[in-house]
């Protein structure tokens, strides 16, 4: 993130990197893409979806990709059937928003989420057309494409912090346990 | 091998097959549930119900809804619960604490680490 970029740049970079670590803690070798790419090859996709918001930003972060990669990423792998591979895209999309709004916190920026949805089809591809806000947010993944975007809408007002306060209480990172 | 059941609350199969399996390997039982109000009822049909994992997000009643019910619907000590949620958030933990929570897990979860949790909170010597 650059000083003077836009909220809605670095909340993207922000996504993107909690996308990122999310993608290593699933031992996927990923690779961030950048610029134009050419169309999604027509093939059994799967999209899943989680908003998120509160009174000054709210937004969704949608997942795409072909169903091959979603089985690729499943942890209980090569076992699952389709309705494992939407419920997975389903935790996948909610763990990226997840890890975003525990990101967040450090911004002193609290996020309610959504429950997340999934589809699948035979063939599904994202517009960007209707929403200027939306953000793509691209991986390679062993020879498939894992699209994500993000689409948020700001209030008149929001500033996103330059960077995280150390004053903000800390958040329990994931992975993290804690017992009473 | 212990022969205690613990009781997996999320609305995500994926987990809760991930959690079945972590747990099984260490020779507990299961019984799952894909909501709070599922494993309500499932707190109340299976008195041998010995340890909770719940998330915190789902439909029809989130885990603090869960979490508060049990309490209150408890003669005695209420079954012990544990969440398992993507949030970290320390306002959110500091609310499962006061309504009961034994302890808090953020998603994705470590296997030893949740191990460690349930042995501890069901008492299983392990």
């Amino acid at each position: 993130m650059m000083p003077g970029d836009s909220n809605e740049t670095r909340l993207a970079d922000i996504v993107a990197q909690c996308m990122g670590e999310l993608l290593t803690e699933l031992k996927a070798s990923a690779q961030r893409l950048t610029g134009a790419r050419p169309p999604p090859p027509a093939v059994e996709a799967i999209a899943a979806f989680c908003g998120f918001g509160n009174n000054e930003l709210r937004g969704s972060f949608t997942l795409l990709g072909p169903s091959k990669l979603f089985a690729r990423l499943h942890p209980l792998s090569p076992s699952v059937s389709p309705r494992d591979l939407t419920d997975w895209a389903c935790e996948l999309v909610n763990q990226s928003v997840g890890r975003f709004r525990n990101r967040m916190f450090a911004y002193g920026v609290r996020l309610a989420p959504s429950l997340p949805q999934s589809a699948l089809a035979a063939q599904l591809f994202l517009s960007s057309s209707l929403q200027p806000n939306r953000t793509p947010i691209a991986f390679s993944i062993d020879g498939m494409v894992l699209e994500g975007w993000f689409d948020v809408e700001i209030q008149p007002g929001f500033r996103l912090a330059e960077k995280p306060s150390e004053e903000e209480a800390i958040v329990l990172n994931e992975g993290g346990m804690l017992i009473f | 091998m212990s022969k205690k059941t613990i009781l997996i609350v999320d609305d995500s199969l994926t987990v809760r097959q991930q959690v079945d399996m972590t747990l099984k390997s260490a020779g507990y039982q299961t019984v799952d549930a894909c909501d709070g109000k599922e494993g309500l009822e499932a707190v109340r049909a299976h008195a041998e119900i010995a340890m909770v994992l719940c998330d915190l997000n789902m439909p029809n009643m989130n885990g603090i809804e869960f979490l508060e019910t049990i309490k209150g619907e408890a003669a005695g000590p209420p079954v012990p619960v544990v969440m398992l949620t993507t949030d970290g958030a320390p306002d959110l933990i500091a609310r499962a604490k006061r309504a009961g929570a034994k302890g808090w897990i953020v998603k994705p979860f470590q296997p030893e680490l949740l191990l460690a949790a349930v042995r501890r909170i069901a008492g299983d010597p392990g």
